[in-house]
């Protein structure tokens, strides 16, 4: 019978530092990418209309090579693509600038000019090349017709120190692997949702630290209700110029995911406060919430501010979030939640980088999690 | 008393204890279990000067911190349903740090649900309808014009006058200090005031480095400090 004999100090010593090792070598990422998964195609192949990618990194992203990728992707698992040609005449025709999100009028005319059952929206929200690269991207299925529904939405933060391995033999330094990687995730992830799976299960560092620091729920808020949210762009007070759009983008994600929410396309909303001339300044008014429930079918509208949404380059750095948060409910208008949160990508790490998050994606979308715990809990 | 010092130096220089001189009424003809009953004495009084050294240590290695505040003793508090919390005057360099502070500051306050706080978007509506024009030292007409559009009990105005990193040496730590105050709408008084300051660097910074606590705690810890002296 095989046994070891763990009396001896050095072989126990060895062991441990084996184990920290390994343990330290382990992955970060919170997105478990399963690239064998294989699901089965939907009954009726969908006809999917891919928008040019709207990038929201703040750098030069390769946006052209991303999208095809992604479409190849999507081919492989089962979906009809509709052809470039006839998706750039339709944009020409409409004078399409907004690659962010959908309005009613636009998903009708898709609908019905083009055919497409649903379009989908991917924004690139980080693309760092120089080693360890980094790619973030957030991608959401909306369908056409006259009420444009999410259908799917999901993202993924990689970067190529996420999981070294031993002798960093796991290190990825090539960007188009990483980005190789994250288009498989979110390509496995929508193929498993149109199978009728649902989301993918996504393994979760259930720590303290994404907790919001400070957070109010209204005794009127019933957690066990069904809500619909609208989701409105967040005041932008952070160095990231399109922070005030990639919170709200976690946000839309998250509640996806809950059963108690039903979110509306943040193209409709977007398209509603230019429409209605609401400005945000320092977050939404209640005359102008006001408003915006009088022709939103909504029972919450989410908003905010973002104070710090930053990521680093190379792998010495930390990546910070500091983001608030605030719900006004149609009944009262008032105040039905709030709350702050605050994160770097190194709180509680004291041992080999050993919890490290890497990337301001990952961390954003943990927080956002823990902080719409706090709402239906 | 030549003699009775004589005595103490004799004895100091045989029990090697400093604090011998503490022993009133020492008296040299005293019997050998006398000596030791003084000495043991001698020895807990040591343990204790020890013990309080290591306290005041412990204290002084912890960031500095201060707090001053009034309270109008006439006021009800429980009067005050809603507040609205007014931008904080700046007096940084940091031109986003009283935002960041007000943020806290109106989250933590709501969170005690004491009070409900007007969103900082209805109050920003307010205050250009008003045409305020220093929103942190409003004046009794602006503030008067304010309570006719948004319809609060009290004001709660506030200024930062230290935020960011100090050095001192090659040490460094964050430091925030603000003060806040309290404004009744129906008599236009002040009826609270407070002011904190946290963070700045420690004897534990100066011996064996380190950055001080992260700002966003510093922040947490200022907001607790002024909030307390509101409930208390």
């Amino acid at each position: 019978m095989f046994s070891i004999n763990f009396s001896c100090k050095p072989f126990n010593l060895l062991f441990a530092l084996l184990v920290c090792l390994f343990s330290g070598c382990s992955a970060t990422n919170n997105q478990t990418i399963r690239a064998t998964d294989d699901y089965p195609a939907p009954e009726k192949k969908l006809l999917v209309a891919v928008l040019p990618l709207n990038n929201l990194s703040s750098s030069p992203a390769p946006v052209g090579e991303i999208r095809q990728l992604l479409m190849s992707s999507f081919k492989q698992q089962g979906l009809g693509i509709l052809p470039d040609e006839t998706l750039e005449r339709f944009i020409i025709k409409h004078r399409v600038r907004y690659v962010g999100g959908l309005d009613e009028m636009l998903a009708g005319n898709l609908k019905y000019e083009t055919g497409a059952d649903a379009v989908l929206i991917t924004s690139v929200d980080l693309y760092k090349e120089n080693p360890p690269p980094k790619v973030a991207l957030t991608c959401r299925l909306v369908s056409t017709g006259k009420n444009p529904e999410i259908l799917w939405m999901d993202g993924v933060g990689l970067a190529g120190d996420d999981s070294i391995g031993i002798l960093e033999l796991s290190l990825i330094e090539d960007p188009r692997e990483l980005l190789n990687n994250a288009v498989r995730y979110l390509s496995t992830s929508l193929a498993a949702y149109l199978s009728g799976k649902g989301y993918l299960p996504v393994s979760r560092r259930k720590i303290i630290k994404f907790w919001p620091k400070v957070f109010y729920r209204s005794p009127v808020f019933e957690p066990g209700w069904k809500y619909t949210v609208a989701v409105v762009p967040f005041f932008n007070l952070s160095e990231n110029r399109f922070a005030g759009e990639i919170i709200p983008l976690h946000f839309v994600n998250q509640l996806l995911r809950s059963e108690n929410f039903a979110v509306i396309e943040p193209g409709i909303i977007r398209h509603l406060l230019l429409q209605m001339r609401i400005t945000l300044d320092n977050g939404i008014s209640l005359a102008g919430s006001r408003a915006l429930f009088s022709r939103l079918d909504a029972d919450l509208i989410l908003t905010g501010k973002v104070f710090d949404y930053q990521d680093f380059e190379g792998s010495s750095g930390r990546a910070k979030v500091v983001f608030s948060a605030l719900m006004i409910g149609r009944r009262g208008r008032e105040v039905v939640w709030a709350g702050v949160s605050q994160n770097e990508g190194d709180y509680g790490v004291f041992f080999f980088d050993w919890g490290k998050i890497n990337t301001a994606h990952v961390m954003a979308s943990e927080m956002v999690q823990s902080a719409l715990e706090t709402l239906v809990e | 008393m030549v003699n009775k010092l004589t005595a103490i130096a004799k004895c100091y220089m045989k029990q090697q204890v400093p604090y011998l001189l503490s022993l009133k009424g020492f008296n040299p003809s005293l019997c050998d279990e006398e000596i030791l009953m003084i000495r043991v004495a001698n020895l807990a009084n040591f343990k204790k000067l020890v013990l309080s050294s290591l306290i005041i240590f412990l204290f002084a290695c912890a960031p500095g911190s201060s707090l001053t505040y009034f309270h109008d003793p006439q006021m009800d508090f429980a009067a005050v349903r809603s507040v609205a919390v007014m931008p904080f005057e700046n007096l940084t360099r940091d031109s986003q740090a009283g935002e960041r502070v007000r943020t806290v500051f109106a989250s933590s306050l709501l969170s005690t649900g004491a009070v409900y706080v007007i969103p900082a978007g209805e109050v920003s509506r307010g205050i250009t309808r008003a045409g305020i024009l220093n929103p942190a030292n409003p004046s009794m007409e602006e503030i008067e014009k304010f309570a006719g559009i948004i319809k609060v009990d009290a004001l709660i105005t506030g200024g930062l006058t230290e935020y960011g990193q100090v050095r001192s040496g090659n040490a460094t730590a964050n430091v925030v200090s603000m003060n806040v105050r309290m404004i009744e709408i129906q008599s236009r008084r002040t009826v609270w005031t407070a002011s904190a300051t946290r963070g700045g660097i420690s004897i534990w910074d100066r011996l064996f480095g380190g950055g001080g606590e992260p700002m966003n705690d510093v922040i947490m810890e200022a907001v607790n400090d002024v909030l307390d002296k509101l409930f208390m």
